[in-house]
């Protein structure tokens, strides 16, 4: 995996980088260690400030590499630092292992960024698990993003403990939850019952919850779910209404079922899918204030 | 302005030494800001790691679009390497983080500073990892260093500090010191000219009447700092401007930890308005001097600032750059009672 995804990189890079650009890049992945760290850091200097914009193949190719891992959106400078670090010598695990964490240690934002992107990349993913914990703690809201959106790093490595923190951050700072790798997936009854709280004190603030939430939910519906579900039936934001409706529906529990059937209006919407839960994706919420 | 002298006195902060008589003075910012509304400033040398969010919206509500933040003393003395590794990648992490929440570029000069320096085996330490952060995006010069007690040890950081500067191609910010200044000053540029380097490329901070000629005439950048009761009031500012024009020379509040104003250059901008100092005159000290003496960094692109900063596309992503949910930094402030 390793060599076929350092290629596509490159490929995807010397598309758009000019040819000093280029080269100086590639000198730099050939470097000395130390050397290409400064690299690393110094890219910016070297770099123009211009954004990545693969092929659609290339794209689908990068994904059939390491499912999940996108470079959509990113600065030449970030997928520059991504492709150095797999260029680093990773046969002497202590060496290579001391490297990453010193650049970790003296990161600024946008490399922090771009360390976090390189984790699904990086040998001994094992090694990384703490400081991947630690971007989820972050309040810098970009190192966040760069683990837990379209970085299939956690999906693979967290516990659920870990897994469920990422997700409850994601959703308290209202992040694009759908753009978590595997996010339906490990959804689990455990971050159910606590996104289930989360709600209860959010409408008691007179808050509302991202619709999105709910998808989650379905497949652990339950009595206490049921009584989520009632109110956002019964809430006037057409959005909670779908969300109900979209999460009663692919649940397989029956009192659920039977809750939809009494809105024949939204039943039919969603068995027809009218509405799915894409139209509830949405990437720029506002969830504080008291109603959309 | 000026109303509790003695007391400030028991707590030196960034300018040890109190000479000036400050003259109360009824003029009001609140009555005045409007002078300068639209005016866009930068300020060369603020502490922001030791301010408010207050001062934030404070500052970016009277027109700071940018700003650069020596590394300096934190009050505290520095016991060990890492210390001073988590205080430099504050500097260009965390606060770089928290003023773009605020809508304000954050640049930061990286170094040892001179007070430090007395301390060799750590300082031995510290200059091993200047070079990681040297090269960093957004470090716009090696600063602030130079002389404080005027030591041996201060001396060999400063020469091997400006040998970093000289291979990194980076500005150098000075500090002069605030006992025996005239003294200090002089010595630290020329020490800086004994090592080869452009006086173009050093900001000599912290003048004062007794200094600036020498530092414009030798060709540096002469730049002051507007501090409450300590070394520069905004109103001799305002004459250092009338005598010597607008070249060469800067306004910073070096705002930190002590009594100290983070508006302190539009306050000096209503000042000299008042004065009558022509509006580009004004541009020039309290903007574009700035601008043009650290940009020889490479690392300052004013199309990131000079229309407002909404936020740095780079950092951005899918739309979402919220902070903590819910809140909007920024976001105008309103005098009102109840807190959502």
């Amino acid at each position: 995996m390793y060599e076929p995804i350092k290629s596509l990189l490159w490929e995807i890079l010397t598309t758009h980088l000019t040819t000093a650009e280029s080269e100086w890049l590639e000198k730099q992945g050939v470097a000395h260690p130390l050397e290409l760290m400064t690299a690393f850091v110094a890219a910016p200097r070297f770099l123009s400030k211009r954004f990545v914009q693969p092929s659609p193949e290339q794209a689908a190719e990068l994904d059939n590499l390491i499912e999940g891992f996108s470079v959509e959106g990113w600065s030449f400078v970030r997928l520059s630092r991504v492709w150095l670090l797999s260029c680093l010598d990773a046969s002497n695990k202590e060496a290579y292992c001391r490297h990453i964490e010193t650049l970790f240690d003296t990161a600024e934002m946008n490399e922090l960024v771009a360390l976090y992107s390189a984790l699904p990349l990086l040998a001994y993913p094992e090694q990384w698990l703490f400081r991947a914990t630690d971007a989820v703690r972050s309040n810098m809201g970009v190192v966040y993003e760069a683990i837990a959106l379209g970085n299939p790093y956690p999906y693979h490595h967290f516990s659920e403990l870990a897994w469920n923190q990422l997700v409850l951050k994601g959703i308290f700072n209202d992040k694009p939850l759908h753009l978590i790798y595997g996010l339906e997936e490990r959804s689990n009854e455990k971050l159910v019952l606590t996104l289930s709280d989360f709600a209860h004190e959010r409408w008691a603030a007179g808050r509302w919850v991202a619709p999105q939430v709910w998808r989650l939910t379905s497949k652990f519906l339950n009595e206490t779910l049921l009584e989520d579900m009632k109110h956002l039936f019964q809430s006037d934001v057409e959005y909670d209404q779908q969300a109900a409706a979209l999460a009663c529906y692919h649940s397989n529990y029956e009192p659920a079922l039977q809750l939809l059937a009494s809105y024949p209006h939204l039943e039919k919407i969603v068995n027809n899918h009218h509405i799915t839960w894409t139209n509830l994706e949405f990437s720029d919420l506002n969830t504080y204030v008291s109603k959309p | 302005m000026c109303q509790n002298h003695k007391e400030l006195e028991q707590n030196p902060s960034h300018f040890e030494e109190s000479e000036e008589v400050v003259a109360h003075t009824d003029l009001s910012w609140e009555s005045h800001r409007d002078l300068i509304r639209g005016m866009r400033f930068f300020d060369p040398h603020i502490h922001m790691v030791s301010r408010t969010t207050d001062d934030y919206e404070a500052m970016r509500d009277a027109g700071i679009v940018a700003l650069i933040e020596p590394a300096f003393w934190v009050g505290q003395p520095r016991t060990g390497l890492s210390t001073f590794k988590d205080y430099f990648s504050s500097l260009v992490g965390w606060e770089r983080f928290r003023s773009s929440q605020f809508g304000i570029k954050h640049y930061c000069t990286i170094g040892l500073n001179s007070r430090e320096a007395n301390n060799e085996p750590l300082a031995e330490q510290v200059m091993e990892i200047l070079p990681l952060y040297l090269y960093k995006e957004g470090v716009v010069g090696v600063g602030e260093i130079g002389f404080d007690d005027q030591t041996a040890a201060e001396e060999k950081y400063y020469r091997l500090q400006l040998e970093l500067a000289k291979k990194a191609k980076l500005p150098v910010q000075i500090h002069t010191p605030h006992r025996d200044k005239k003294r200090g000053t002089e010595r630290s540029m020329a020490i800086a000219l004994e090592h080869g380097i452009d006086p173009s490329w050093v900001i000599v901070d912290h003048n004062n009447e007794e200094t600036v000629k020498s530092v414009l005439d030798q060709g540096f950048w002469a730049a002051f700092t507007i501090y409450p009761f300590t070394k520069m009031s905004n109103e001799r500012m305002v004459k250092i401007v009338e005598q010597y024009g607008p070249e060469r020379i800067m306004v910073n509040s070096a705002a930190d930890w002590g009594i100290s104003d983070p508006l302190a250059i539009p306050k000096t901008a209503v000042l000299m308005k008042l004065n009558g100092i022509s509006d580009e005159a004004i541009r020039l000290v309290t903007y574009q001097n700035a601008i043009d003496a650290f940009a020889k960094s490479g690392q300052i692109d004013v199309s990131d600032f000079e229309n407002g900063l909404t936020i740095d596309q780079s950092q951005k992503f899918n739309g979402n750059t919220i902070l903590r949910g819910g809140q909007e930094p920024g976001a105008k402030k309103t005098n009102t009672l109840i807190i959502k």
